[in-house]
Parts: structure tokens; sequence; C-alpha cells
């Protein structure tokens, strides 16, 4: 039973990993740039969910509908945020050695980060929604009520870009730059509009996801480099550019973890996540639903 | 730099320092670089003779050496291989630990346990470095985050680190001791790398960097040209963290695997100029001065301040103080041959061919 319980926990916690790598992929896919950055738009989307509920409450408190108001609020900064970044700075240094790209995203990783710590202090906060006690009991498995809805909000936030990405206009042009930026040039998609575009959304997403894990986890602002490790895992796992890759990579790095917290200890999963990295990357280096990728 | 600068500001920085006069300073380093080694030595050995014995700006000092150490070792492989690690702190926490855990768990003497520090850095690089190695560009880079970040949670989790409360240190040498001992690591390694940037096997290195496809073409064995200067860089930055967990007295996985000054040592050797001897020298020296000025006239900012370098760094000068003046002494160059007129004339291309 023990063996079913940690799998359900994996998979709850895997799809809000899958949430936050989506955008990771999608950046990677179409910009050709690692975003080391993306984290901490996870840790700025929890931060305006957190600010957005005390505004109206008074504390970080309050019923689940009003707690996902705040999600378009995050989402909507968070799609700013992404735009201006690749408008301002990221885009100077496109198409220039791969290792500045690293540096150019680093830097404001770290820059955001240490600002988050100068305005709200490194303690860790989480949002409380009133009718998360008590977890839901089926079939001998505990499932936390907000796990659930924090589960369910990033498979939506996901499918959204999916089809966001299939549907519209804009999701054509974004493919189309991802898969040629001169032929897309040619007929007339404005490159530059569709790769700041990219970065708004990504963040976007990853922003709602880190309202969730507010509610479920902590958020404080050093919290972005390791989601940013885990979906650079995933994404290698699942493929670069892939959307399902990265679902199923995400579910399956949640269930790796949560297996290994429940037999082993919790502390060995950041060790066993990047050794799996390791053995991935020179095993499969093109994933399990990834094309041929240059490397 | 030529964008952005206002003409009569580029007018005037010519009138006042001539391209010439800059191509002949490299020149001279060029010609003396061995005596100017030999300067270098016998001013960085005056302070403590002078007096300076201990205070604050004998740790500063003595932090510029190992920053500096740490910078040019990372330039060993990320600027003069190509190869840009983002976890060369790892060889610094595993040296650290080295030297701790003997000289406190074992009392074998300091000396001892700073070669043991080095060799062991040395041989985990061999075994990392067979797989990461194998890896290109993102790849490559992530994978040796990964490396670092799985490296600070094991020494976490195991008893004899000391896990998260870290290792106390109290029976030390004095300052004098460790100002000599990181001056004299961070002088070897100049000279190492000096004397490398001139052999058969730092050409090979930067053909790696420059194209390894046909690096590999033309017969060299580049796997085991990339591993020897990844193993280099891991020896001079292992006996950097060897020497820190006893100069600092304390260590744990924070300081050890330090996440900021693993991106302080890449911004320092690409502020100075990667790919170059005096490059990451100077840039550890300039950035460290800015970041310790921070530290105490606005505590707490010291990282924003890092971050920001680091986007204006790659975004505005991304070859560096040296890498531009190079480029700015290289100038007159182009005029020499007859500028543009040159390429107009077929004789005069040909004759360059």
């Amino acid at each position: 039973m023990a063996f079913t319980q940690f799998v359900v926990n994996g998979l709850l916690i895997g799809a809000i990993f899958a949430g936050v790598a989506v955008g990771f992929a999608l950046i990677w896919g179409v910009v050709n740039i690692i975003n080391l950055a993306h984290g901490d738009m996870v840790m700025l989307g929890g931060y305006t969910s957190y600010w957005a509920l005390s505004l109206i409450t008074g504390n970080a408190e309050g019923s689940p509908l009003l707690f996902l108001a705040t999600i378009p609020i995050a989402i909507a900064v968070l799609y700013v945020v992404g735009y201006v970044l690749q408008r301002t700075l990221v885009s100077r240094v496109i198409g220039t050695d791969i290792f500045l790209t690293l540096l150019v995203t680093f830097g404001i990783s770290i820059a955001i980060q240490q600002l988050a710590i100068q305005a709200w202090s490194a303690n860790p906060r989480s949002i409380q929604v009133s009718f998360a006690d008590p977890s839901i009991n089926a079939a001998g498995l505990v499932i936390p009520k907000m796990k659930l809805v924090a589960f369910v909000g990033s498979l939506v936030l996901t499918a959204a870009l999916y089809l966001f990405l299939q549907r519209t206009r804009t999701g054509r042009a974004i493919r189309a730059v991802s898969q040629n930026p001169e032929a897309a040039e040619l007929v007339g998609i404005d490159v530059e509009h569709s790769r700041a575009v990219t970065f708004g959304i990504s963040s976007a997403i990853a922003g709602g996801v880190g309202a969730f894990i507010a509610t479920i986890l902590n958020i404080q602002p050093q919290m972005g480099l390791i989601y940013t490790l885990k979906s650079f895992v995933i994404v290698v796992f699942g493929g670069v550019g892939s959307i399902p890759g990265a679902l199923v990579g995400g579910l399956l790095l949640g269930t790796v973890e949560e297996l290994t917290a429940g037999f082993v200890s919790s502390q060995w999963t950041l060790a066993v996540s990047f050794t799996l990295l390791i053995v991935l990357l020179v095993v499969k280096p093109n994933g399990l639903f990834g094309q041929e990728a240059e490397r | 730099m030529s964008t952005g600068e206002s003409d009569s500001s580029g007018r005037l920085l010519r009138s006042i320092v001539p391209p010439a006069q800059v191509e002949r300073l490299f020149d001279f380093c060029d010609t003396h670089a061995w005596k100017l080694l030999l300067a270098i030595v016998i001013v960085g050995a005056l302070p403590p003779l002078l007096g300076l014995r201990q205070g604050y700006y004998m740790t500063v000092i003595s932090e510029m050496y190992i920053f500096a150490i740490l910078a040019l070792s990372w330039d060993i492989v990320g600027g003069q291989t190509g190869y840009p690690s983002f976890g060369n702190m790892v060889f610094f926490g595993i040296g650290g630990y080295t030297t701790a855990i003997l000289v406190k768990n074992f009392s074998i003497a300091f000396p001892v346990a700073m070669v043991a520090a080095g060799l062991l850095a040395v041989a985990f690089a061999a075994v990392i470095g067979a797989a990461v190695l194998r890896l290109r560009g993102h790849y490559f880079a992530i994978a040796t985050l990964g490396v670092l970040l799985a490296a600070q949670q094991v020494s976490r989790i195991i008893g004899i680190t000391g896990g998260a409360s870290g290792k106390i240190l109290l029976d030390v040498p004095q300052g004098t001791v460790f100002y000599y001992l990181f001056f004299g690591v961070l002088v070897a390694e100049m000279a190492v790398v000096y004397y490398l940037s001139n052999t058969r096997f730092g050409f090979i290195l930067n053909a790696i960097r420059d194209d390894e496809e046909k690096a590999t073409a033309m017969g060299f064995n580049t796997a085991y040209h990339k591993t020897a200067a990844w193993m280099l860089a891991a020896l001079f930055t292992g006996l950097a963290g060897g020497g820190y967990s006893l100069f600092n007295t304390f260590l744990n996985p924070q300081t050890a695997y330090n996440s900021a000054w693993n991106v302080e040592l890449i911004a320092m050797a690409l502020l100075g100029g990667s790919g170059t001897v005096a490059g990451p020298v100077i840039g550890a020296f300039g950035l460290h001065g800015v970041i310790e000025y921070v530290e105490t006239a606005f505590v707490g900012w010291q990282l924003v301040i890092l971050g920001i370098v680091v986007v204006v760094t790659v975004i505005r000068f991304p070859e560096g103080i040296v890498g531009t003046l190079k480029e700015y002494a290289g100038e007159m160059e182009y005029y020499k041959r007859g500028g543009m007129a040159a390429v107009e004339n077929d004789d005069e291309v040909t004759n360059d061919e």
C-alpha cells in the first residue's frame, strides 16, 4: 500500500514539475536558450499570488475561490516580466555563444533572487487556503485537497499552453519561429515579438504554477534554481521543445523523487535526480520524445 | 568599444592612449612575460615583510588570490578549451573538506593534507570528467551544475563532513602562512598556464575550443586533452579549497560549495578576458575589490551587484578587459595593411594567402 501512496504523491507533485518544465522546454525549443531564470518566475508567481491575497484579506489566508482568483493576476504579471526580460536583455545575446546566453540568464536569476530577498526577506512563506483540511481518504490513500487542486491546476495550464500553440495564430507563429526563424521572417512573422511572447507565456505558466506551489509547499526567494534544474532534467528526459514529453517527464521525475523519499530518505531526492540526469545525458541525450537535437 | 560610443570621446581616447601604445604594451608583456612574473613575485612577497601581517586588508588580499586561482582554473577549461563549466566549485569543496577532515579527524599535518586535497580533487575530476566531458554546450553546463548541487547535498547528509552544521577548525596556522600559500599557488598556476599556452598542448586545447570535430579529424586525442585540462583545473581549485577551509576556520556545505562564488569566478574570468593568462587574474582582483566595497558600504546588496555586473559584462563586453584592449590595439594592424584598399587589390589578398 505504501508503494501506491508514494506513486500517487509522486504523480501529484510531478504535475507541478511538469507545469514548470513546459515553459522551460518551450523557450529552449523556440528561442534556443536555456533560461536559468525560469525557476525565479515560479518564485515571483508565488509571491504575486501571496501579496495579492494579503492585500484582499489582510493576511495570506483565504477561501479557495479567492485564491483561484489571484492566479490570473500572477499569470498576467509574469507574462509582462517575461516579455520585458526577453525584449530588453535576452534578445541581445540570441545567436551568440551558448555560454553567453547561459550567463545572462544566470545573472538575471541572481539579480531577481537577491532583490526578492531585499524586498521580502529570506523567510519562507505560504498561502493558507481555508478548505485544505481534512485530506481526502479514498481506498486507503491519503490525498491532500490542495495537492489535488494544484495537480489539476498545473494540468490545465499545461493543456492551455498546448492548445494555444496548436490552435491560435500566435501559437502557430511561435512554432514557425522554432522551426526556421529566417523562413518565418520571410512570410511576415515578427520574429522578435514571437520570441518575446514565448518568453512571456512560458513565464506566465511558471508563475501560475508558482501560485499553486505557495499553497502546498513554501515559497522563498532562493527556491528558483532547484526548479530550473528539475525542469532541465525533465526536458532532457522528455526531449527539447516537446510539451507531451515535458508532461510525461515531470510525472516520472515526481514519482522517482517520491519513491526515493519514501523508501530511502527525502534528503537523497536531489542527489538521485541529478545522478539520473547525468546517466540520461550520457545514455539517451535526445530524450524520449525529442527529435534529433543538436548537441 | 565601437558600438554606442560617441565619436568625439573615441577620438579623445585615441589621442590620449593611441592603439599603437597599447599594442606596444602587449608586445612588451609577451617578450618579457617571465620577467614580469618575477616582478609580480617580488611585489607580492613584500606586504607581510613590510608589516602587513593580519587584519582586514590581509584577509581581503588573500581572498583576492583565492579568487584569482579559481577564475584562472575555470579559464583553463572554460576559456582555453571551450567547455564552460558551471560547477567548478565542486573541486573547491572537495579540497576544503579533505583538509578539514584530515586535519581535524585524523590529526594529519596541514601540508600533507593540502597535497591530499589537490590529489583527491584531481581524482574526482578524472571520474566525473569521463561522463560530463562527453557532453557539449547547454548539456555540459547544466550537468556540471548538477554535479555541484549533488555534491553539496551529499556533504549535507553524510556524517564525516559534519552535516549541515559543518566543521569548525580552531588550531590553524597564522595569516601570513595562508597569504604566501595562496600567492604561491596563484603564481605557480600563472606560470603553468602561461607555459602551456605556448606549447603544443595549449594549442590543441584552443583547437578543441575553436572546432572540436576538426581537431579530432586532425588526429588529436581530444578526449585525453580535455580530461587533462579539466584535471589541471581541478588540481588548482582543489588546492585553493584545501587552504581555504583552514584559512576560514569554518566549513559547511554552503561555504564549501558556495553557489555565489561559483558565478563570481566565471564573471571574473569573463570580465577580465577569458582565454588569456592575465585576464582572469585582473578580473578577480577588480571584481572582488568592487564586491568587497559594496559588502561594507551597502550590506546585502553585493549579490544584486554581482548579477547586474554579469548581465552587463556579457551584453556589453563579452571579450572582457584584456580582449577589448587587444581588439583596440589591433585596430592599427588593419590600417597598416592598407585598410579596405588592400581588400580591393587582388594581388595583396593572394599574397596574404
